[in-house]
C-alpha cells in the first residue's frame, strides 16, 4: 500500500521512526543498563509506594472497570448504566450534561441546544432518583462526575436519595469528581469563570469536602482532574506537576479550616490520563506516587499511612484517538488501558473506538469493558505486583519524571500555587502554548499519527455504528422542568433559596452543604439553587 | 498591490465550551494573515450576525464537539438569510458524523472541516471561499 508521501518503503530503503523523544520531550537512550540504575526499591505497599499502594495489587483485587456513561434523559441513563453492569462494569461512573454543570435549567435560551447530549440532564432530586431506579446503592460505588458549586447539589441529591431509600451514609461507597478548576472542561478560564464565581466555586467545593468527610466515611471527596487538563496537549510532566499542585492547595485550604490532614487526605484522590506513550505514563504513575507520598509526609505532616497512598482513576486519553479509520482506535486504547494495568491504576475507564464521533454505542462501550476484562483474565499481566519494575529504562524514565515534576511544582509553588496561577492566566497561558505546538507537532509530522500523517486513506468510506439521541429528548427535558417549577408548593423552596441568598449575602463564610441540601428537598432546581447564590454575588451569566 | 484582509469570525455557540480546536485554527488563521475576531464560548446565532455586521466579517467559523452544530448551522442561516448577510461564508469544523455532514452542506454550509484535516487543506479551501 502506498504511503501519501508517494515513496514506497522497501527493503534496501528500510523504515524508521522520525525520532526518539517520549511524548513530554525526554530523549530515549539507545540502551538502559545497570549503570544507568542500580538501586533498591521499596515493596508494593510500602512508603513510598513507588510499586504499587498495596502489597499484593490486582492479585488482590482487579480495578474497577468504570466506563462513563450518561446521556438524554435520566431514564434513559439508567438504562445504560444497568446495561454496563449487566455485561460486566464494576463501578458506576456518571456524567451530567453541561447545562446542568453550568448550573441551568434545560429551558434556560443558552442551554437548550445543549440539553443532554454530553451527559445526563439532572434538573431535580426526582431526576437522580429515575438515575438510580433498581440500583442498590450501598452494593455498587459510584463517581458523580460533576465540580463545584453544582457538586453540592448533585451530591445532596445523591444522599437524600440514599436517605430515602434507608441506606446509612456511612455505607455509601464512591466519589465525587468536586474540583472548581479541573473538572468542568478541563480549567479553561473563560468556561471556569463564566457561570459563577470562580472564589465561590473553590469555597463551595471545600464546603462540599468538609462536609463529607466525617459524614461518609468510604466516599472520596475530591478527584483533581489531571486527564481533563492532560487533554490540551500539555506533557506529562506538566500533568502531573499541575494536578500535585492544586491537591497541595486544597490540602491547605482543609487545613486553614481545622481538619486534622490525617482525617481527609486518603480520601483525596486523582483522575488521570493513560496516553500512549507506554514507558513514560507508567513512569509517570510510579513518580506520582512517590512524590504525593513525600508531600504527604514532609510537607503537610501526615502520619497516617492511608494518607500517604496515592490513589487515581484512569481515562485512556482521547487525544491520540482519530476520526480517520476509527477501528484503528480499538488498537490504541487496549494499549493505553495496559498501560494503565502496568502502572498500576486503582480504576479504568477505556474510551470508545468512536470518539472523534460521538457518545459511545451500547456496542462500543461493550468492547470498552470487554477490553479490561481481557487483559485482566488473558494476558497475565495481573499475577505480580509492578512487573516492570526494576526495569532499567522505567526505573531511570521514573527518577528523571520524578525530578522534573518536582522542578515544575516548585516553579508553581514560587508563583504562588496553582490557583493563584490560574486566576493570573499563567495557566491558560501554558495550556495556549501547548495546543499550538501540539497542533504543529502533527502538521509537521514530528508527531506521528496513522491515518493522519501518516499511511492516510483519502476519501475513507466511515463504517462504525454512530450513536444517536431519542428524538425530542431535549423538548422533553425542556417541558419537564417548567412543569416541574410550576407544579409544587413553592413557600418552601422560597423559604430554601432565602436562606442561601442570606448566607452568600451576609455570612458568606458559613458551610453551604446543608443549606444547598435543604433546599433541594424542598424541590428547588439546579439553576434556582445557583440563581439564588449568584444574585447574592451581583454575579451576571451569559446570556 | 495589497487587497483588504479579509475577517473572520471564530466562535463556538450554546454552552459547549470545549475550544482546543477554536484556537488552533483561530492561531493558523491569523498567522496566514486573516484578521481574526475571536469571539470565544457562550455565543448566540444573533450576536455573531450582529458582530459580523459591525465588523463588516466576511467569514463565520464556528466549532462544535458536544453536537450542537445542525440547531445553530439552520439557526445561523436563517439569521444571516433575515439580515441579507448571505454574503458571509459560513464555515464549521469539529466533532461532526458522516451523515450530518451531508445536511449541514444541504443547510448551505461553505465547508466542513472534521477532525484530522490537515491545516494546508483547511486554508486551502477557505482562501478559495474568501477569493
Amino acid at each position: 500500500m502506498k504511503q501519501k508521501e508517494g515513496k514506497i518503503s522497501t527493503y534496501i530503503v528500510g523504515e524508521k521512526v522520525p525520532h526518539f523523544k517520549s511524548l513530554s520531550g525526554i530523549e530515549y537512550k539507545e540502551v538502559y543498563s545497570r549503570s544507568d540504575w542500580n538501586g533498591e526499591l521499596p515493596d508494593p505497599g510500602k512508603y513510598p509506594f513507588t510499586r504499587g499502594i498495596h502489597r499484593d495489587m490486582y492479585r488482590g483485587r482487579l480495578w474497577t472497570r468504570r466506563q462513563q456513561s450518561g446521556f438524554g434523559t435520566p431514564e434513559e441513563s439508567n438504562e445504560r448504566i444497568k446495561y454496563l453492569l449487566r455485561i460486566g462494569q464494576t463501578g458506576i461512573n456518571m456524567d451530567v450534561d453541561i447545562a446542568t454543570k453550568s448550573g441551568l435549567d434545560p429551558d434556560y435560551p443558552l442551554a437548550r441546544a445543549d440539553v443532554g447530549l454530553q451527559g445526563t440532564s439532572l434538573c431535580t432530586y426526582e431526576d437522580m432518583a429515575a438515575l438510580y431506579k433498581d440500583i442498590d446503592l450501598d452494593q455498587v460505588s459510584s463517581t458523580l462526575i460533576v465540580q463545584p458549586p453544582c457538586s453540592a447539589i448533585i451530591m445532596a441529591q445523591y444522599l437524600l436519595l440514599a436517605k430515602e431509600r434507608k441506606i446509612p451514609w456511612e455505607k455509601l461507597i464512591g466519589t465525587i469528581m468536586n474540583c472548581a478548576l479541573s473538572q468542568y472542561v478541563g480549567a479553561n478560564f473563560q468556561a471556569t469563570t463564566s457561570f459563577f464565581p470562580v472564589d465561590m466555586s473553590v469555597k463551595i467545593g471545600l464546603d462540599v469536602m468538609e462536609y463529607l468527610v466525617p459524614h461518609l466515611p468510604r466516599w472520596n471527596i475530591i478527584n483533581i482532574n489531571a486527564y481533563n487538563i492532560r487533554e490540551t496537549g500539555i506533557s506529562a510532566v506538566q500533568e502531573a506537576a499541575f494536578s500535585m499542585s492544586l491537591a497541595s492547595d486544597y490540602i491547605k485550604e482543609l487545613i486553614k479550616r481545622g481538619l486534622d490532614i490525617d482525617s481527609f487526605a486518603r480520601r483525596m484522590a486523582f483522575f488521570s490520563a493513560a496516553d500512549i506513550d507506554l514507558f513514560e505514563e507508567v513512569a509517570k504513575l510510579r513518580a506520582m506516587r512517590r512524590i504525593w507520598a513525600r508531600m504527604l509526609k514532609e510537607k503537610f505532616g501526615a502520619k497516617n499511612e492511608q494518607s500517604l497512598r496515592f490513589r487515581t482513576a484512569i481515562q485512556t486519553a482521547a487525544l491520540p484517538l482519530t476520526a480517520q479509520q476509527p477501528l484503528n482506535n480499538i488498537v490504541r486504547t487496549t494499549i493505553q488501558t495496559l498501560v494503565a494495568v502496568l502502572a498500576g491504576t486503582q480504576s479504568i475507564h477505556t474510551t470508545g473506538y468512536d470518539e472523534a464521533y460521538s457518545l459511545p454505542t451500547e456496542e462500543s462501550h461493550k468492547l470498552s469493558i470487554r477490553t479490561q476484562q481481557i487483559i485482566a483474565y488473558e494476558t497475565k499481566v495481573v499475577n505480580s505486583v509492578d512487573p516492570l519494575g526494576g526495569s532499567y529504562l522505567v526505573e531511570t524514565l521514573t527518577d528523571q519524571i520524578e525530578e522534573q515534576i518536582w522542578e515544575l511544582m516548585k516553579v508553581i509553588e514560587d508563583k504562588g500555587g496553582f490557583i493563584q496561577c490560574f486566576k493570573e492566566g499563567w495557566v491558560e497561558e501554558e495550556f495556549n502554548k501547548a495546543r499550538y505546538q501540539y497542533a504543529e507537532s502533527i502538521e509537521i509530522g514530528e508527531h506521528p499519527i496513522v491515518g493522519v500523517n501518516i499511511f492516510r486513506e483519502e476519501d475513507e468510506e466511515i463504517k462504525i455504528n454512530i450513536f444517536k439521541q431519542a428524538p425530542e429528548m431535549q423538548a422533553k427535558r425542556i417541558q419537564y422542568a417548567q412543569d416541574y417549577r410550576k407544579n409544587r408548593d413553592q413557600e418552601p423552596v422560597k423559604r430554601a433559596l432565602g436562606r442561601i441568598y442570606d448566607l452568600v449575602k451576609r455570612k458568606s463564610e458559613v458551610n453551604l452543604f446543608e443549606p444547598i441540601m435543604e433546599a433541594v428537598k424542598a424541590r428547588a432546581t439546579v439553576q434556582q439553587i445557583h440563581d439564588a447564590m449568584r444574585q447574592a454575588a451581583d454575579f451576571v451569566i451569559p446570556g | 498591490m495589497t487587497s483588504k484582509r479579509k475577517r473572520i469570525i471564530t466562535c463556538k455557540m450554546g454552552l459547549d465550551s470545549h475550544d482546543n480546536g477554536l484556537r488552533i485554527i483561530s492561531k493558523w488563521l491569523m498567522d496566514s494573515g486573516y484578521e481574526v475576531i475571536y469571539s470565544g464560548l457562550y455565543n448566540t446565532p444573533e450576536r455573531i450576525v450582529k458582530t459580523a455586521i459591525e465588523e463588516g466579517a466576511d467569514a463565520i467559523g464556528m466549532s462544535f464537539l458536544c453536537g450542537g452544530h445542525l440547531f445553530y448551522a439552520d439557526k445561523l442561516s436563517k439569521e444571516l438569510r433575515q439580515k441579507n448577510m448571505e454574503h458571509i461564508k459560513v464555515i464549521i469544523g469539529g466533532v461532526i458524523p458522516p451523515d450530518d455532514v451531508l445536511k449541514l452542506k444541504s443547510l448551505g454550509i461553505d465547508a466542513i472541516f472534521t477532525p484530522g484535516t490537515p491545516k494546508e487543506k483547511i486554508l486551502g479551501v477557505i482562501q478559495s471561499l474568501l477569493a
